[in-house]
Formats: C-alpha cells, sequence, structure tokens
C-alpha cells in the first residue's frame, strides 16, 4: 500500500526530471537553427564565407555538427556521466567544473538561512498560535501582511546600508579574497560567517516570517480539531496534549508547505547574492546570463531544477512517513 | 438530442447581469474596513500612473542637468536626485508607477484568463485534458521561477511585452490548480446537473455555468497575482533584466546601489524606489485579501474573538446572565444598549 | 442514592460580532449513581454546550459560563483549577464524542490512544498499559483485539472506531460518563450493538451516563430520565416510561410525533412546523410560541418558569398537556 505509493512517486519525480532535462536542452536553442549561431551571433562586419568558417569551428567544438536528434542523446549520454557540457567561456571549462566551485559557497547561505527559518520561524509561529490575540500573535500577523509586500533585496540593500555602511557591523560588498584564502582556519571561517551574516539576515526574515505563519495556522487548525477535545476530556496533561497530540499533527502541513517553497528560495537567493557579490552559483548563473554562456546557464538552471525535485520527493516521502493515512498518491 | 441553447442572448443578458454584481460586489468591497483602504490605495497608484506627465515635475528621462547630481530632498527635488545622472527621483517615482501597474496588472489579468480557461478545462472535461494540464503546472512547479524568466529573457527578448507573456506562462499555474479544484466541486452542483440533463454542451456548460462560478475568486487572484508580479518585475529589473528603456522602481535600485548611494548615504534614493514597490504591492494584497474575506466570510476569526472580549460591556453582559433565571416575568425581555448599533428588542443583541 | 452530578444554574454565552449567542439558560441537572440521564434537542439547542460544561470544556474565550452549583461526586469541582480538572477528567469523568473518526488522533495507534489514559491516570508503565488497553478492547468486543490495538484510527470501520472509544473512556471506571451522540454517525445495526454496549458497560462498571442526542429512539432503549432541551432550556423532565406515555410539553409531542413508525396508519409526517430559532435572536415569551400549536397571548408574553408536577416531573409550560390531552401510547 504504502510502498506502492512511495514507488509510484519516485518514478513521476524521475518523469517530471527527464522532461525538465528535455525543455532545458530546447529552451536555448528557440529562435535559432543553428546552436552555434548563440555562441557567435551574426555581426556585420565580417563576410559570409567568414562567418560560416567560424561557425564550422564552433560546431565541431561544441558538438552541434550532429543532427538535434543527435546531440539530444549525446547531451543525456553526458548527463548520466556527470557531464553537463562545455562552457562558452575562452578555454571551454566544463561546466559541471564551474559549478562545483561556487556550489558549496551557495550552499553556506541556503543551508544557513533554511535552518535560522524552520527553527526561530516554527518556534515562533508556535507561540502566535498558543497566545492566540494577545501581541504575540497581532505582531506576527502584521509582520507577515507587511512582508509579503516587501522584495527580499530591498531587505537586503537596506541592511547593507545601514548595518552595512552606516554601522558598519557586518561587511556590506563580500571580500573578494574571501574565497582565495579559505584555508578551513577558524579565521577564515570566521570571514565567511562574517560576510554572510547580511545576505544570511535579509533571506532569514522573510523566511522565519513565512514559516511562523505557516505554523501558526496549523497549530490553530489542529487545535480546533475533535480529538484534541477528546484528548483534553481524557484528562492528559496541557504538555502532553501540545506535543504529542497538537504538534506532531500540525507537523504535516508544516513539511507540505517546506517542500513548496524551495523553488522560490532559489530564486531570491539568486538576487540576494547579486546584492552582496556573493561568490556563489547564483552569481555564477547571472554572468552566465550576461555573457550568452548557454551551456554554463543551462547547466545551473538543471542543478537547481534537479535539487527542487529532489527536495519535492523528499518532503513528499517524510510526509509519508509522519502520516499513515497516505495510501494510495492523491493527485494533489 | 442535444439542444443548442440560444447562447448569444443569454449571454448579453448575463453580462448585463455581471456587470451589476461587479458593481455591488465593489460596493461590499468600500463597506468593508479594510476594503476602503485598499480600493483608496489601488486607485490612487492607477490616477498616478495614467497622469505621470502632469504630476512629475520634471521629466525623469533629463539626465541634461549635471549640476543636480547627489541632492538630498529639498522643496525643489522633493525626493533629491541621483548621484550619478541628477535625474529628480520623484519625478522617477511616479514614472515607476507605470511600468509596475501596467506589468502587474496586465499579467494578473492574463494569467487569470489563461489559469481559468486551462483550469476549467481541466476540472470539467477531465481525462486526458486534466492530466496533461496537471502535468504541465507539475513542471512548472518544479524549476525555478526567477532563473528560467531570466532565462527565457535572454532566449526571447527583454521588451516589457515578452516579460509579461513570460510572467503569464510562468504564472497561471498556481491559478488553474485552484479553479480546477473548484471546479471539481462546482460540477457535482445542482444547476450543473440539471444543465447536463437538459443536454446543454459543453462548452455551454463551461461558460454559462461554471466559469461565472468562479468569477469572484477570478477576481481576487488578479488583484493578488498583480501583486506577486510587481515583486517579480521589480526583482528582474533590479538585476538589470528588465526593459532598459523604462523607468522602473527595481531598476532604481539597482542604479542606487552601483550609483553609491549605499556609500554615499544618499537614503532617499534607496528608500523611494522601496517604498513605491512597498506600496503598490501592499495595496493590490490588501484589495486581494479583502476579497477573499468578502467570499468567505468567516464568522469568528480566532483574533475578533478577543476583540469582542476586550469591548464587552460587562454591566450588559450581566443583564443577559439575568434575564436567564426563571423568576416570573412580566412583559418582554428589556431592551439593551450596547457600545453602537441597533439592538432588536428581542433579547437585548444587536441588530 | 447518591448523587453524583449536580448542576444547577448553568448559563452560557457566547458573545460574538454579530450579538450574543446565548446556548445555555439556566440549565439544572441530576445524575445519580447507575442512572442513565438523558438530555434531548434538536441540534442548537445547546445540549452539546451543556455536557461539555459539566465538564468544564468550553473555553473562557470564545464562551461565558456562570454556574451556581456544580457538584461531581459530593465535590464542589465549580472553582477547580486547571489541574485539579485534569486530574478528574479521563479518571472519574469520560466523555465520547460523535464522530469517532474526527475524535481520534489521527497519527497515534489506537491502543497507544488508550494507553494514555493508563499511563497517565494509574501511573501504568506501557507495557502494563498495554495489558489493560488489549483487555478492555476485548471487553468492548473488538475482535483480536491485541492486533487492532496497534491499527490508527482510520483502518478501522466506524463500528469498531467507536468501541474504541468506548474502550478508552471506560478504561479508568470513570463515576460518570458523557456520551455526545454517539450513535448519530453509525448505521442503524452498529447503533444497537453500541447501545447495548454502553448499557452493559454501565451496569458493570456502575458508572453514570449521561446521553446526550436528537434520537428519541435512543433515549427509549436506554435511558431512566430524559431532560427535553429546547433553545438553551429545559422545557420538560420526566422518567423515560412516563415521558413516553405522557408527555406533557408540546415540544416533546412534536419530536415524538416526528418520527415515523411502521404502525402509523396516516401516512402523513408530522412536522413541528418553522424552525429552531436563530441563537442571537430568539422568540419574546416562551421560546417555543411561535411552533406551537396551542400557543396563546401569555405565551407570546411571559416565558413560563420551569414547574414541578408530581414528585418527579417539570416542565415549563403556561398550558401543559393533560394526561386526557394528546398522549402517544
Amino acid at each position: 500500500m504504502k510502498n506502492t505509493y512511495v514507488i509510484k512517486r519516485i518514478f513521476y519525480s524521475l518523469f517530471v526530471f527527464v522532461v525538465v532535462i528535455t525543455l532545458n536542452f530546447f529552451i536555448p536553442r528557440i529562435g535559432v537553427v543553428d546552436p552555434a549561431e548563440r555562441y557567435y551571433p551574426p555581426q556585420g562586419n565580417m563576410s559570409e564565407i567568414e562567418y560560416e568558417i567560424i561557425k564550422q569551428v564552433t560546431r565541431k567544438q561544441y558538438g552541434f555538427d550532429v543532427s538535434t536528434w543527435q546531440q539530444y542523446l549525446n547531451y543525456l549520454h553526458g548527463l548520466s556521466k556527470g557531464d553537463l557540457g562545455k562552457s562558452f567561456r575562452p578555454g571551454s571549462p566544463a561546466v559541471i567544473d564551474l559549478i562545483v566551485e561556487r556550489l558549496p559557497w551557495t550552499l553556506v547561505l541556503s543551508v544557513s538561512t533554511l535552518l535560522i527559518g524552520l527553527i526561530i520561524g516554527v518556534m515562533f509561529g508556535v507561540v502566535a498560535a498558543t497566545k492566540r490575540g494577545r501581541w504575540q500573535d497581532t505582531l506576527l500577523l502584521n509582520a507577515s501582511t507587511i512582508m509579503v509586500a516587501i522584495p527580499g533585496f530591498f531587505i537586503a540593500l537596506m541592511l547593507s546600508f545601514y548595518l552595512g555602511f552606516e554601522l558598519e557591523v557586518f561587511p556590506a560588498y563580500t571580500d573578494s579574497n574571501m574565497v582565495a584564502n579559505f584555508d578551513w582556519s577558524l579565521a577564515a571561517i570566521r570571514t565567511v560567517a562574517y560576510n554572510a551574516a547580511l545576505p544570511v539576515l535579509s533571506m532569514a526574515v522573510g523566511s522565519i516570517i513565512g514559516h511562523a505563519q505557516g505554523t501558526r495556522n496549523a497549530v490553530i487548525a489542529v487545535t480546533n480539531e475533535d480529538f484534541i477535545l477528546t484528548a483534553k476530556a481524557k484528562g492528559l496533561k496541557q504538555n502532553t496534549i501540545r506535543y504529542k497530540h497538537i504538534l506532531r499533527n500540525s507537523m504535516l502541513p508544516i513539511v507540505t508547505s517546506l517542500g513548496m517553497s524551495i523553488s522560490g528560495l532559489i530564486g531570491g537567493q539568486v538576487v540576494i547574492e547579486q546584492v552582496f557579490n556573493w561568490n556563489g552559483m547564483g552569481t555564477l548563473f547571472l554572468e552566465a546570463n550576461n555573457t550568452n554562456d548557454y551551456p554554463l546557464m543551462m547547466g545551473i538552471m538543471l542543478l537547481l531544477s534537479g535539487f527542487t525535485i529532489l527536495a519535492i520527493l523528499i518532503t513528499d516521502l517524510v510526509y509519508v512517513l509522519l502520516d499513515p493515512r497516505v495510501t494510495v498518491g492523491d493527485k494533489r | 438530442m442535444k439542444k443548442k441553447l440560444p447562447i448569444h442572448h443569454g449571454m448579453a443578458r448575463g453580462i448585463e447581469k455581471r456587470l451589476k454584481n461587479t458593481g455591488l460586489f465593489i460596493k461590499r468591497i468600500w463597506s468593508h474596513k479594510q476594503g476602503k483602504i485598499g480600493l483608496t490605495m489601488v486607485g490612487f497608484l492607477v490616477v498616478v500612473a495614467i497622469f505621470a506627465p502632469y504630476i512629475a515635475p520634471f521629466n525623469p528621462y533629463d539626465v541634461a542637468e549635471r549640476t543636480t547630481k547627489g541632492l538630498p530632498p529639498s522643496s525643489k527635488h522633493l525626493l533629491g536626485t541621483t548621484i550619478n545622472t541628477g535625474q529628480d527621483i520623484f519625478s522617477m517615482l511616479v514614472y515607476g508607477t507605470r511600468v509596475s501597474l501596467i506589468v502587474g496588472v496586465t499579467s494578473g489579468i492574463c494569467i487569470a484568463i489563461v489559469g481559468s480557461i486551462l483550469g476549467v478545462a481541466a476540472g470539467y472535461i477531465g481525462g486526458l485534458v486534466d492530466s496533461l494540464v496537471m502535468r504541465i503546472v507539475d513542471i512548472m512547479l518544479v524549476i525555478p521561477t526567477l532563473p528560467l524568466v531570466i532565462v527565457l529573457t535572454n532566449v526571447l527578448g527583454r521588451d516589457y511585452w515578452t516579460i509579461i507573456l513570460i510572467f503569464v506562462a510562468l504564472g497561471w499555474t498556481g491559478l488553474a490548480r485552484t479553479i480546477r479544484s473548484l471546479v471539481l466541486v462546482l460540477k457535482n452542483s445542482n444547476y450543473v446537473k440539471a444543465a447536463e440533463l437538459a443536454g446543454a454542451s459543453r462548452w455551454h456548460i463551461m461558460i454559462r455555468h461554471i466559469l461565472p462560478g468562479t468569477s469572484h475568486l477570478l477576481i481576487m487572484s488578479t488583484a493578488l497575482s498583480s501583486a506577486g508580479i510587481m515583486v517579480a518585475e521589480a526583482g528582474l529589473s533590479f538585476l538589470g533584466l528588465g526593459d532598459p528603456t523604462a523607468i522602473s522602481w527595481g531598476k532604481m535600485l539597482a542604479e542606487a546601489q552601483r550609483g553609491g548611494a549605499l556609500l554615499f548615504g544618499a537614503w532617499w534614493w534607496i528608500l523611494t524606489p522601496g517604498i513605491g514597490i512597498f506600496l503598490a504591492v501592499f495595496s493590490f494584497m490588501r484589495l486581494g485579501i479583502v476579497m477573499e474575506e468578502i467570499m468567505n466570510p468567516r464568522m469568528q476569526r480566532s483574533s475578533g474573538v478577543y476583540k469582542v472580549f476586550k469591548n464587552l460591556n460587562s454591566a450588559y453582559v450581566e443583564e443577559v446572565f439575568n434575564s436567564m433565571d426563571d423568576y416570573a416575568k412580566i412583559g418582554v425581555t428589556p431592551a439593551f444598549e450596547h457600545g453602537k448599533g441597533e439592538v432588536t428588542h428581542e433579547t437585548g443583541l444587536k441588530a | 442514592m447518591k448523587q453524583v452530578l449536580k448542576l444547577r444554574n448553568l448559563k452560557v454565552i457566547f458573545p460574538t460580532n454579530y450579538g450574543i449567542i446565548r446556548a445555555v439558560e439556566s440549565v439544572d441537572l441530576d445524575i445519580h449513581e447507575r442512572e442513565c440521564v438523558a438530555l434531548v434537542g434538536e441540534s442548537g439547542c445547546g445540549k452539546s454546550v451543556t455536557s461539555q460544561s459539566v465538564m468544564r470544556l468550553i473555553d473562557s474565550p470564545p464562551a461565558i459560563t456562570r454556574v451556581d452549583t456544580l457538584e461531581f461526586d459530593g465535590r464542589d469541582i465549580k472553582d477547580y483549577t486547571p489541574k485539579q480538572m485534569q486530574e478528574i477528567r479521563g479518571k472519574e469523568m469520560g466523555m465520547i464524542f460523535q464522530d469517532a473518526l474526527t475524535s481520534l488522533n489521527p497519527v497515534m495507534t489506537c491502543g497507544k490512544q488508550i494507553d494514555e489514559m493508563y499511563i497517565r491516570h494509574q501511573g501504568l508503565s506501557k507495557e502494563e498499559a498495554r495489558e489493560h488497553t488489549v483487555k478492555a478492547l476485548e471487553l468492548v468486543g473488538l475482535p483480536e483485539p491485541r492486533k487492532r490495538a496497534n491499527s490508527f484510527p482510520h483502518e478501522l470501520s466506524g463500528g469498531m472506531r467507536q468501541r474504541v472509544l468506548l474502550a478508552m473512556a471506560f478504561a479508568c471506571l470513570p463515576k460518570l460518563l458523557i456520551a455526545d451522540e454517539p450513535t448519530t454517525a453509525l448505521d442503524v445495526t452498529i447503533q444497537a450493538q453500541v447501545l447495548s454496549m454502553l448499557r452493559n458497560m454501565q451496569r458493570g462498571c456502575g458508572t453514570a451516563l449521561l446521553l446526550v442526542t436528537h434520537d428519541l429512539s435512543v433515549v427509549s432503549a436506554i435511558a431512566d430520565t430524559v431532560y427535553v432541551m429546547y433553545a438553551g432550556k429545559i422545557v420538560e423532565k420526566a422518567p423515560v416510561r412516563e415521558l413516553f406515555s405522557t408527555p406533557h410539553h408540546p415540544y416533546t409531542v412534536g419530536l415524538m410525533s416526528a418520527v415515523p413508525r411502521l404502525s402509523d396508519t396516516e401516512r402523513v409526517f408530522t412536522q413541528i412546523p418553522g424552525t429552531v430559532p436563530h441563537p442571537t435572536q430568539k422568540p419574546s415569551g416562551c421560546y417555543f410560541h411561535p411552533r406551537c400549536q396551542y400557543a396563546t397571548a401569555e405565551c407570546k408574553k411571559e416565558m413560563p418558569p420551569l414547574k414541578t408536577i408530581d414528585s418527579n416531573r417539570e416542565v415549563r409550560c403556561h398550558h401543559p398537556l393533560s394526561i386526557r390531552g394528546v398522549s402517544h401510547a
């Protein structure tokens, strides 16, 4: 019963992933017949023949000299080996190498924000739910309505301005030598933390409030359920009811919303990295975009999508673990 | 035998009725406490956007004046000027309204159209159509939106109409899902079943029965989507990927950062566009939330209970309790005052 | 006979934006050892609120409660602290609700939920508690009790779930059990089983039973004394047989005629005309007068007090029906 669901779910994720890969392959090919033109867009100052030669060389270099279908198969083949193609940069470095270089730095921010947002947010949410109608709850409600309307990068700019420039508590721009000088020493780690403070803070504010709001609603909804009344009628202690009954059931909607929020977080992080010039995948992506480095762009896209699929799959499976009522997969 | 019911005549009457209902709906929004705020703010923004050239004291595109760079707010330049080009920030704020509103509202409306069509089709027709639409929704959900928008602007172009198209193409999914759920419920309602029995064609039912049933949801979603799109557009412009020829609040923020506003403490340059974005998004969200509350009236929100309790007149409560006692009573139970509002004579309650 | 519950002058209101909901207006209840008292009325008449107030489960926002006397087993529990109430609830006073599926924690096995009772109130260990739980499930007639204990609520059928609730409620052999519409969500055949089980457990454990229901057939099956409630007030109280043979209040009569029976020679459904008054807008005088065929001007003006007739019957009516009047033998 449950196992069928799990297997179905995994297969579905794979299916989605394959579709995403295909989309990923074809998007940069929109509007051009010959992908080489993406690398080297036609410029007015050379003759037809010169351009044709350049295109041929490019094609050879990047594997565009075969049919589109063959290119697709090559692409899939490469993916299975972990090869995301060659960047359009001078020297044609492997896309995967470029990404791996920056990946850990992005993760530093992502994981920090996730942990802070989740832990503090859930705590706030529970407090707000139990102190309904009092100031904690009103504060959260007001904060939510306001926060939704403020874009993350504006918060980032404000923080960068006040804490960064005016008060000089944290650096407003990431130290450009931070990556190069990193040597796992305590001093280096401190530098990273110091530089990461503002980016994480910018993202954490929204994350905390989002999780707090979700948790609050979940806890209130569960508290109004019949079985909580039964639990009270059984004379169970307040703490027992709070944790074993209310919280345990509130986790379900929280886990679901967690999965959903991931793709939004990724986009937000791209902008924040840009604000602080943080050396992560977000800035790499924007660089690739500015230089029309399609293999790199799409490589990052694929990775991000893959992460999201994985994250949603994991949260779904965790939900199955937590809720015994899930039997056959119900298309949400 | 399937009868072809007269759609045109019915549609004309239907549209009339719908317009009247819309008018009523707007009145109801106005009478809601926060509805007033939402409507006034949105109205205000619309006015500013339309009459921008008349409101803005300077031509924001005018970069000729080089002596006025980096001025703090003064009576001449209400919100100061930019550091790098000496443009009047207040004027830029005013003109920026246009971009935000046009992109936001147009996208919002188009999303409502596309989302509703696909949602109704998926929900009502079901089967293959449903599977197909929902698969697409699942796939779009998985790809991170901002990076995808960036890629698409790269490949398809950066003018605002293309951007609106991209926003709509990515944004319909959420609405389609919600509409589909609603349609599944509506499908089983009596009047739809009756229409099916009467032999009405699928199209007829979808257009004349199901779609109107979702109309309130659509209006609300337009407001909320517009708000969301405005944030997205701001982000896009901030990254420098919006339309380079237009003035957008997001772009102002980017220029502020690049132009050294942070460094030189030109807080007016940073705060202004940010507040612009906030006001625009906030007012549309408020409108959307008010609409939602009107459609799903919740008798008592949890915080509402506490407010009622705080405002309770304890003497009145005592009277109520006393009136329940079993003494021989002559006459009706007396009427009581209770703060504002009329009181019915029966049991001293607000009308 | 010892009195398990003495409730005097219970009043509960819910202040809302739309007016004050007068849920319970001055209700008295007496329940004795081993007695089964039925509280009957249509939905919205305040019987559920009354029953929950006995256990003091009605929270102060959103409600305001007043009561003159609330004595349980001779003790005044009116001013008990929440901790003190937690000691009595479950252990000496139990409650089961209508929908067994939503009344059970969906992510906990049934067994664990019953174990909780033993662990909490009798200080048993997990293993000991489980033994008791299995025995309890056996007693309520659940087949394969040990296996069922490890099931989740949604895995059991409606009848089985209700038995689980019963086992849970009777676990600590409470002196009073409150059953709020225990059979409403069940099929008729299961209803009978649950009712007989309730009665057996009640007799066997010596528990007093407060049965809240709108279903008169349930009342006739197991109740000893019946209180009829309407719009927040008690309108009639009588021992069960007398209530059915000679109802005094027009509403009671109406309730009984509304139940169709095979033996009825007339093929017409009698309904009490009109609807239950909205809780924020109750009629003047006697709350039932708009729907009462015997209403007079006096009924419209004055609320009739609850009068004692004979030794153990009470009616709230200006013109209670006499023995020679409408009877439903």
